[in-house]
């Protein structure tokens, strides 16, 4: 059992700690919390300074009055603490002066009864003085109101510990530390209380909560000093996650597990059309069309239709399941992804390849045939012929590009690199035989010359392009092609090497600055087919000049794993 | 290779150290000489010597009164120099870089000065208590501005002549007579009164003399004091006065038997002090001049305790 001058000086220390943190947490007053923590502080400081006067004092009125100065600070500390959590974990508002009154009504009815107590016993039905230890103590019975306000305490102090234990589990080490001060530094003298209403304390009418207020002291200062409580604050989290929610650009609906709506954003209802106070509590399949074909979770494998005609939009449904701690269903987010322009955009690329697929090459088909019966001078007909044949090998290039982001969009498809690069090396030596076409793999790890290593159905435009451009465009008198692939365990590189002419640098320009203007663009689609076919394969294409002449383009895509994988 | 001592680079070497040595000791003792100035150290110094001589005065047993008005003076000062730091950097830069530079440390400082001031203050009584909280409250309600917006009139005192100078000294007198009284239990008698009133004096003519130094800034800012009023040289005379008006005060006090002969006489010996300095106003260096002044206290400690080392 502590001696009266070991107790009185812990209490002494309690009070240079508790008046520290209130003037530290008083500096810090425009952060959130700041305040309260300093009212609790505050209270923790009144009630210590007057217990030291109560246990020093010899008389039983002055004990007894000293008694009842304590529970002003007493009642203070639940409710700072209460407000506290509040403001510090950014629900600030409840913490409005009506709350606050209304909060502050039981601590004040309190002060009145233990001012008052010898006229009604509410407070205390009986108070004396017994010698325990040695040494003269007031025994004081606790009336009807003790028991509410005892009550009352430990309710605002549970209320108060709900939000900060939410950030015992946060991501930020400072907030976990902020937060376990904190909690810490309250349950101390909570746990001391109970114990003494127990009556498992050495001496039953000495209550030792304010001896615990020590260790408040050191964890609140711990908390502001060692986790910048104060300086560093959760408060902004709550807020600006639930401004995420309100402002994000995709539609989103909250259910419960019983697929009844609980929140929904302003995207949402706009996208719904609907109020939300009015389908809030409603079941979901009331509210959100074709609710009852969506899949549990992920995207739903049809675009959702809303609206009618010209003004109908398209979305992209996404079910995101929400569950609890132990993995129990809690219910869902829905979001609506608007892909309407996105779709738009494909139509008219589909009616453009059916444009290039189908009539200009009829078109130019006929002026070609047409071209064999104009009587005129042979030179003029060949023109004519040559012309038509150019507009079809530049709408064969477009329906080439058309295809690649067709098949760019079909993910899980894949080519073996050897078949890859047999079909372009073969197609362009055919085409081009006078062009000397070199092919050299080097397998890496793969012992079969490519044939394990898979790649993307869309490099074989690319490398088709790419090798057929080297050869076409070659006017050297020994023409020359070099095929190498390398493969490597993250992705394979292929460089086509070429003793040609080069690529002119307003081509290249146009292909690093991702593009065109009516001033400078290149001269076809081959190079932008190269460019948007590597891009889709997630590869990378560098285009350099060869030392001697020509040109070295060398495309790296990753490996993929092979459709039988 | 040669082993001949050379003694000219050891004598080098030697004082090369002692050269260090001396750098080193001055460095540090400058930065400790500015800490105890610029951190108002110094002034809890003497705030603590103040009530050392109340205690003398009054015939008081040893209590921890000094403590804590030493305490309590460090935390004020402190975090009013600290509050302050920004609008100082003209008026006085090197406290001001000072202040700004240990602005964390220096608050948490005067926030656990203030902490156990407050905790040794309970040992005293409520009264005491009381007594050492009033300053605190001070503080927040100054931190907070609550001051201008609760009371405008009480804010306004800081710019009325005379009475600005005279709420800081009641301030202080009542501090440093009240609390070793408190501490103690005695009974307030005419001593009380007398020590009390010494005190309010000098802390008046201790408040003005700064005041010299601050004219141009207590112009800008529509703060009345003597030296903006009615110049330095009326200054120093009404100072004169009040020092005048000390021996007087100590003369019947001691004269009466309320004082006793020797501490009157020591406290004859700081006014007589304060008469020098008073007559250095507007003659030398003021920041000086304020530190002189505020150094009196120091002289009346010497004076008390001179002759007893002596005998």
């Amino acid at each position: 059992m502590l001696s009266p001058g070991t107790l009185t000086a812990v209490m002494l220390l309690t009070v240079v700690v508790g008046t520290t943190a209130a003037l530290l947490a008083w500096r810090e007053r425009r952060e959130p919390g700041a305040v309260p923590l300093t009212a609790m502080s505050a209270g923790q400081v009144w009630w210590s300074v007057f217990f030291v006067l109560e246990h020093r004092a010899d008389t039983l009125a002055a004990k007894a009055f000293y008694s009842d100065v304590q529970w002003v600070g007493v009642v203070v500390i639940p409710v700072a603490w209460l407000l506290f959590a509040l403001e510090y974990t950014g629900r600030d508002r409840y913490v409005r002066p009506r709350y606050v009154a209304l909060l502050s009504v039981v601590p004040v009815v309190t002060v009145a009864l233990a001012a008052t107590n010898d006229y009604h016993d509410l407070l205390y039905l009986d108070t004396e003085l017994v010698t325990e230890g040695g040494r003269q103590v007031l025994d004081r019975v606790g009336g009807p109101w003790y028991w509410v306000v005892t009550g009352y305490t430990y309710l605002l102090g549970l209320l108060g510990s709900i939000p900060l234990l939410g950030l015992v589990r946060s991501d930020s080490l400072p907030f976990r530390g902020q937060s376990l001060g904190l909690l810490v530094g309250t349950l101390a003298p909570w746990a001391s209380n109970v114990l003494f209403l127990a009556g498992a304390v050495p001496v039953p009418s000495l209550d030792p909560t304010p001896v615990f207020f020590a260790v408040s002291g050191v964890a609140y200062l711990g908390a502001i000093t060692r986790f910048r409580l104060l300086g560093t604050s959760p408060s902004a989290n709550h807020r600006a996650r639930r401004l995420v929610f309100e402002r994000m650009r995709e539609g989103a609906v909250v259910v419960d597990r019983h697929d009844y709506v609980v929140d929904m954003n302003e995207q949402a209802a706009a996208i719904l059309d609907v109020e939300p106070r009015d389908v809030l509590g409603e079941p979901a399949a009331e509210v959100i069309p074709r609710y009852e074909h969506l899949p549990e979770e992920g995207r739903s494998s049809r675009h959702l239709t809303l609206g009618e005609g010209l003004r109908s939009r398209q979305y992209d449904v996404t079910v995101t399941a929400v569950a609890d701690f132990h993995g129990r269903s809690l219910g869902g987010v829905i979001s609506f992804h608007d892909v309407s322009d996105h779709l738009r955009r494909q139509q008219r690329l589909e009616v453009l390849n059916r444009v290039l697929r189908h009539n200009i090459r009829t078109e130019t088909n006929l002026i070609y045939g047409n071209a064999d019966l104009i009587d005129a001078e042979g030179a003029h007909v060949e023109a004519v012929k040559d012309g038509a044949m150019r507009i079809e090998a530049i709408s064969d290039k477009a329906r080439d590009v058309i295809d690649i982001f067709e098949r760019g969009r079909q993910s899980g498809r894949s080519l073996t690199l050897s078949a890859v690069l047999e079909e372009c090396v073969e197609a362009v030596r055919e085409d081009h035989p006078s062009v000397a076409v070199d092919l050299e793999v080097d397998p890496g790890d793969d012992p079969a010359d490519g044939t394990a290593v898979s790649v993307s159905p869309v490099l074989t435009s690319v490398l088709m392009n790419v090798v057929e451009n080297a050869a076409e465009h070659n006017d050297s008198a020994d023409p020359w092609v070099g095929v190498r692939a390398t493969c490597a365990d993250e992705g394979v590189e292929i460089r086509v090497a070429d003793n040609g002419p080069g690529i002119s640098d307003h081509e290249r320009a146009a292909l690093e600055r991702g593009n065109e203007t009516p001033l400078e663009h290149g001269s076809g689609l081959g190079l932008w087919l190269i460019a948007w076919g590597t891009e889709l394969a997630d590869g990378d294409l560098t285009i350099d000049d060869r030392e001697g002449g020509g040109t070295v383009v060398t495309v790296r895509v990753p490996r993929i794993a092979s459709e039988g994988e | 290779m040669s082993h001949e001592p050379t003694y000219a680079p050891e004598e080098g070497g030697a004082t090369g150290r002692r050269s260090r040595i001396v750098d080193l000791l001055t460095t540090y003792g400058e930065r400790a000489g500015n800490a105890l100035v610029y951190s108002s150290a110094y002034l809890a110094a003497i705030a603590m010597t103040e009530v050392a001589i109340a205690m003398v005065l009054l015939s008081l047993p040893p209590n921890p009164a000094p403590v804590v008005v030493g305490l309590v003076t460090f935390a004020v000062y402190t975090n009013d120099r600290v509050a302050d730091a920004d609008t100082d950097a003209v008026s006085d830069p090197d406290r001001s870089a000072f202040v700004r530079r240990h602005r964390g440390t220096l608050y948490l400082l005067a926030s656990v000065a203030y902490g156990l001031a407050v905790a040794i203050s309970v040992l005293g009584g409520p009264v005491a208590l009381a007594v050492t909280l009033l300053p605190g409250a001070f503080w927040v309600a100054y931190a907070a501005d609550w001051v201008p917006n609760l009371a405008p009139r009480l804010r306004r005192l800081k710019e009325v002549l005379v009475v600005n100078s005279l709420v800081v000294a009641l301030a202080w007198a009542t501090t440093v007579t009240a609390l070793p009284v408190a501490f103690t239990d005695a009974a307030v008698t005419p001593a009380t009164a007398v020590v009390f009133a010494y005190f309010l004096l000098r802390s008046f003519v201790d408040t003005e003399i700064p005041n010299v130094g601050d004219v141009e800034a207590d112009r800008a800012t529509d703060v009345a004091t003597l030296p903006v009023a009615f110049g330095v040289p009326a200054t120093r005379r009404a100072l004169y006065c009040v020092d005048l008006f000390t021996v007087g005060l100590v003369g019947v006090a001691a004269s009466t038997g309320v004082l006793r002969a020797g501490p009157a006489v020591a406290l004859g010996v700081g006014v007589a002090y304060s008469l020098v300095v008073t007559g250095l106003l507007g003659r030398a260096d003021d920041d000086a001049v304020a530190l002189a002044s505020e150094c009196e206290y120091l002289v009346v400690a010497a004076a008390l305790v001179g002759p007893l080392l002596i005998a």
